[in-house]
């Protein structure tokens, strides 16, 4: 079979003698987080496939993403967001289709799959708490956090609808399976935001980005603060007075989708096809503790068994958290929010 | 000066005019492209549905809704909460600026202008690092036992006051501080040889001869802070949300452009009112003037 051959040597000499870069530009949300994805995921992917690829930041993606669609003037090609404002952009048909057929899509466990935003990494929401504060003794289930009696002390949470619902009915003691369930009908909804209104006076902060969420921790402008792990942990590492537990965890995952009208699809494909190898999603874990949704990068000790632990993924964590319905939001994330911002406005 | 009859001094005049008006051609056309344009695209943008189509619907539902009535509300706090701090601090500072030695003056005006040429965002994270529970503020405060318990001082409207006021009080002071320095020093030597005591000399010769800087200041004042953004971002903690964070929020969280055009328009309509009430107040103030002098 000597034309396959020929065709092979062909194809690696154009590969390995590229006659001009490709470029391909990357949007992030920037920060630590952003840094990370550069050094282990698409940094490394660039080199292998020769591509000269920028980096532009935004720290809200959908609203970037919608202007640059909508003004028909799209400068990116890869855009890197959380998975229900993934849904949410491509209902509103913001997104290209991803390419099966590039990336491999047995990379997905079935529950996180999607045909337009490519689920790369997990977080869990998760109770932080003070350590000066509380010692050996902090609030340990939901309940106990909105228990003001006996655990008293100021409350961070962030000023978002999404996660806080599902914690407030998580701490109602709504059952983790349970959640969406009952937040889709309209007394659930308002359930949780009761829920919420009644620990509103004890509530210091309402955050708005995750690093005044980590600043708050770290300062002790408040003692329980509901914040990201990977956040947390990082002020756990920083050597601040703060623990955090995953017991109760809402987890989600951030995607990486291609602007529709991207003037690199194919290149975007095959960046995001060879960013999230498992190696290099795995390695994303050496700089932040937010873990692979792909099963195999679990596998082949290629994530170090102690750090396994600062995982919301990591098999010991799962039972009592609640996976991120991103469908629901979709559909519900309006009224949710709208019901949200009132409660805060009362 | 007699008019020009000379039909050839005439032309030339009309020539002179023109030119002098070609002169601010290309400062018009800056900011009809930079203020006038994107006003319109807004207030197109506020008939539009997310799907491109013509509607009012975003105006009933930007004011039906009670989340629009409390941020205004917001606003209007804030707004008047910075002016009232403005006049009652900026005054008797601009009253003391005005009455010391010059040189003396320019050194303290230095200090009052410092402040302007650091960014804001620098100046509203410093306001974090004195205001918070373990700041600077609060750990004098705990230390000398003044306090027992930390006080709330941030990521509340407290806060955002502070951080506004801290802001604003410059750009108040200066109007007020010219119309303070322009004041005939006869007039009070004057006043107190008259007999006027102090208090009097303030109320019947200075406030009416500076009314014209303090208005002109808290004109000023308004309207740059109706429109604060950063500042009750960082400083209210979630809990002191005006219109500009609505207009945020709306955006970000509900990529609704049409309806934070309609607020964005709502904040320039009160800019608007604001601004004729403050003029009108203005008049009738010089009115009263005018008549007390003759009275």
């Amino acid at each position: 079979m000597s034309w396959l051959r020929i065709s092979l040597t062909a194809f690696a000499i154009s590969a390995a003698l590229p006659v001009h870069a490709q470029t391909v530009t990357i949007t992030t949300a920037g920060g630590d987080y952003g840094n990370a994805i550069k050094e282990a995921m698409w940094g490394p992917a660039a080199k292998e496939l020769g591509y000269d690829v920028r980096e532009e930041t935004q720290s809200d993606g959908l609203a970037a993403l919608k202007m640059q669609v909508t003004s028909g003037a799209v400068t990116t090609d890869v855009i890197h967001l959380g998975s229900p404002e993934g849904a949410q952009a491509a209902a509103q048909s913001l997104l290209e289709p991803l390419d099966y057929k590039i990336i491999d899509p047995k990379s997905v466990p079935d529950g996180a799959k999607s045909d337009y935003c490519y689920p790369f990494d997990s977080y869990g929401t998760v109770m932080s708490w003070n350590t000066k504060t509380y010692g050996q003794n902090p609030p340990k289930t939901w309940a106990e956090f909105w228990d003001v009696a006996k655990f008293s002390g100021r409350r961070a949470l962030r000023a978002n609808a999404q996660d806080s619902i599902e914690i407030a009915l998580l701490s109602d003691g709504v059952a983790p399976a349970d959640v969406y369930s009952v937040l889709s009908t309209p007394e659930g909804l308002e359930r949780a935001i009761k829920r919420l209104e009644a620990i509103k006076p004890n509530v210091a902060v309402w955050w708005t980005s995750g690093a005044q969420s980590a600043q708050l921790l770290k300062d002790g402008e408040a003692d329980l603060v509901i914040t990201w792990n990977g956040r947390a942990q990082t002020v756990k590492a920083d050597g601040g007075a703060a623990d955090y537990t995953f017991k109760g965890s809402v987890i989600g995952t951030d995607c990486l989708g291609v602007p529709k009208g991207a003037p690199n699809k194919e290149a975007a494909m095959k960046l995001i096809a060879a960013m999230t190898q498992p190696a290099r999603v795995a390695k994303l874990t050496d700089f932040i503790a937010y873990g692979p949704v792909n099963p195999a990068a679990y596998e082949g000790g290629l994530i170090p068994a102690d750090r396994l632990k600062t995982l919301a993924t990591a098999p010991e964590n799962a039972g009592t958290s609640v996976f991120s319905n991103s469908e629901w939001w979709v559909k519900n994330g309006e009224a949710a929010q709208r019901a949200f911002d009132e409660m805060m406005a009362r | 000066m007699t008019v020009v009859r000379d039909p050839a001094l005439a032309a030339d005049a009309r020539r002179e005019r023109r030119f002098f008006l070609s002169l601010s051609l290309p400062a018009l056309f800056i900011v009809g492209l930079a203020a006038i344009l994107p006003i319109l695209w807004i207030i197109r943008q506020s008939f539009l549905t997310t799907g491109g189509e013509y509607t009012v619907g975003n105006y009933q539902k930007v004011l039906s809704s009670g989340l629009t009535w409390s941020a205004l509300v917001t606003t209007l706090e804030l707004s008047l909460g910075t002016l009232a701090a403005c006049i009652l601090l900026g005054t008797p500072l601009a009253l003391a600026l005005a009455s010391v030695r010059p040189r003396l003056a320019n050194v303290l005006m230095a200090f009052v202008m410092l402040p302007l040429w650091t960014s804001i965002l620098v100046r509203t994270y410093g306001w974090l690092v004195l205001l918070r529970r373990d700041g600077l503020i609060n750990a004098a405060l705990t230390g000398s036992g003044l306090t027992a318990e930390p006080l709330p001082l941030v990521y509340n409207f407290t806060g955002t006051l502070i951080g506004m006021v801290h802001y604003m009080l410059p750009l108040f002071l200066l109007p007020v501080y010219a119309a303070m320095r322009d004041i005939d020093p006869n007039l009070i030597r004057a006043a107190a040889s008259m007999g006027a005591t102090l208090r009097q000399v303030i109320r019947t010769v200075i406030m009416p001869l500076s009314a014209g800087g303090i208005f002109s200041g808290s004109i000023i004042v308004l309207i740059y802070a109706i429109g604060f953004f950063i500042t009750p971002a960082v400083l209210g903690g979630g809990k002191v949300n005006p219109l500009s964070t609505r207009i945020e929020r709306t955006l970000s969280t509900f990529q609704d452009w049409g309806s934070a055009s309609v607020l964005g328009i709502l904040l320039l309509v009160l800019m608007a009112l604001i601004g004729v009430m403050l003029l009108a107040a203005r008049r009738l103030v010089a009115q009263n003037t005018v008549e007390a002098s003759h009275a």
